[in-house]
């Protein structure tokens, strides 16, 4: 085993004083093995999403928990769970994957409100934050704190109540994890204080990080036809889409970041390794500069973290 | 290493460039996961090119080495389809 090893990971007179594992064959078949896993794994994902998929350990009531507390800590009172925000934040994600958008506005231009309205609360004042593709519930608060449109929804005196979804699905052929976030306050809910800075006519606010100085605004009056029918629309789908909830034996992203990520700082301890004893060893060899194939690993695990990493509108 | 960097100082800014503009650019394309693929193949091309032309350049450009640079790129590219289609 140790010459195995030896032989694989250490230049030497057996592999012609260069790692086995750097030679061409053994290259080869690490990229037929990789293409082939992805094939192989795409496959395994569709047909069956119980062994293989994607899963999160993002729940709502650690979100609860890590937005009362975030609002605590700046001198906030507690938001309180409403299940008829977290009904319209589920539906709002089921029709994101259904029609495979990703926005505050569908493309047909239904907005959020008309998914709050449509669970039957009334609000004075409304928020929606978003996040996909985050594995846990405090990367998800993390990153709404750390943006300050989404910061503000999250830290609004304006909001009382709360509602949560977490939808797992296949948006635009991508598997992920959508996190809503519904916040709002009714008519009895608001305090005079809230009316008289942000005004008493009935508004509804949207988070999104881009595209802030387009927040819509929504006057319910003008809308009140518009509303109604899509209203109609979406409890159609509350009451035909319920989520389908599949926890996968599997979860394919860490599964495949993890191999991945072995499988290059492999590599780059080898090309380092060997390079350190070719220098040392003073050995005249006609190969590629192991330097530049380290920094092209490097490179590669940057960017698989730059895929892997979660966003928020 | 250090001595090899230093000789070849000129290259390696512009490897550091290539690097960084598609690491760049990958991070302003999401998510937009075609736009992604995209800068992710484009770069890998780039390294590919950039040592082969090194190596040209300093007369020591041997087929082995020509492969060696592209089965190291098609090995990042493998890397990146496995988690392209296995894992997101």
């Amino acid at each position: 085993m140790f010459k195995f090893l030896h032989h694989y990971l250490i230049p030497q007179t057996s592999n012609n004083y260069r790692a086995r594992l750097l030679h061409h064959k053994i290259l080869s078949l690490f990229i037929l093995f990789f293409f082939s896993a992805g094939i192989l794994m795409s496959v395994t994902k569709t047909n069956f999403p119980e062994v293989l998929g994607i899963s999160s350990d993002v729940s709502i009531d650690q979100l609860l928990v890590l937005t009362n507390q975030k609002r605590q800590e700046s001198g906030l009172g507690v938001l309180t769970l409403d299940q008829r925000l977290s009904q319209a934040a589920a539906s709002k994600g089921n029709d994101m994957l259904a029609k495979g958008y990703w926005a505050h506005i569908s493309p047909d231009g239904t907005t959020p409100w008309v998914f709050i309205k449509g669970a039957g609360y009334t609000y004075t004042y409304a928020g929606e934050n978003l996040a996909r593709g985050y594995t846990n519930s405090s990367d998800v608060i993390n990153a709404w704190m750390a943006s300050d449109s989404h910061r503000q929804n999250m830290l609004s005196g304006n909001y009382a109540n709360v509602g949560f979804a977490v939808v797992t699905g296949s948006l635009n052929g991508e598997e992920t994890v959508l996190v809503i976030e519904m916040l709002g306050t009714t008519a009895l809910a608001a305090t005079p204080s809230n009316t008289q800075n942000e005004g008493i006519t009935e508004v509804a606010q949207a988070s999104s990080e881009e595209t802030t100085p387009q927040t819509p605004v929504i006057s319910q009056e003008e809308n009140k036809e518009k509303i109604k029918v899509e209203e109609e629309e979406v409890k159609k789908t509350i009451a035909s889409k319920p989520a389908p909830e599949i926890r996968p034996l599997i979860n394919a992203e860490t599964f495949s970041s993890n191999l991945a990520q072995i499988a290059i700082t492999i590599f780059m301890f080898v090309f380092i390794l060997d390079m350190v004893i070719i220098e040392r060893k003073k050995i005249l060899r006609f190969v590629g500069h192991n330097l530049d194939h380290i920094m092209f690993l490097g490179l590669i695990f940057a960017l698989i973290l730059v895929l892997l990493k979660g966003y928020i509108i | 290493m250090t001595k090899k960097l230093f000789k070849h100082l000129n290259y390696y800014l512009m490897l550091w460039i290539i690097f960084s503009v598609g690491v760049i650019t990958t991070v302003f394309a999401s998510p937009n996961r075609n736009l992604q693929i995209f800068t992710i193949i484009t770069t890998i091309i780039l390294y590919v090119i950039w040592g082969i032309l090194h190596h040209k350049i300093n007369h020591e450009l041997t087929r082995k080495i020509t492969i060696e640079y592209l089965l190291i790129g098609l090995l990042g590219l493998s890397i990146i389809f496995f988690i392209f289609t296995g894992g997101i």
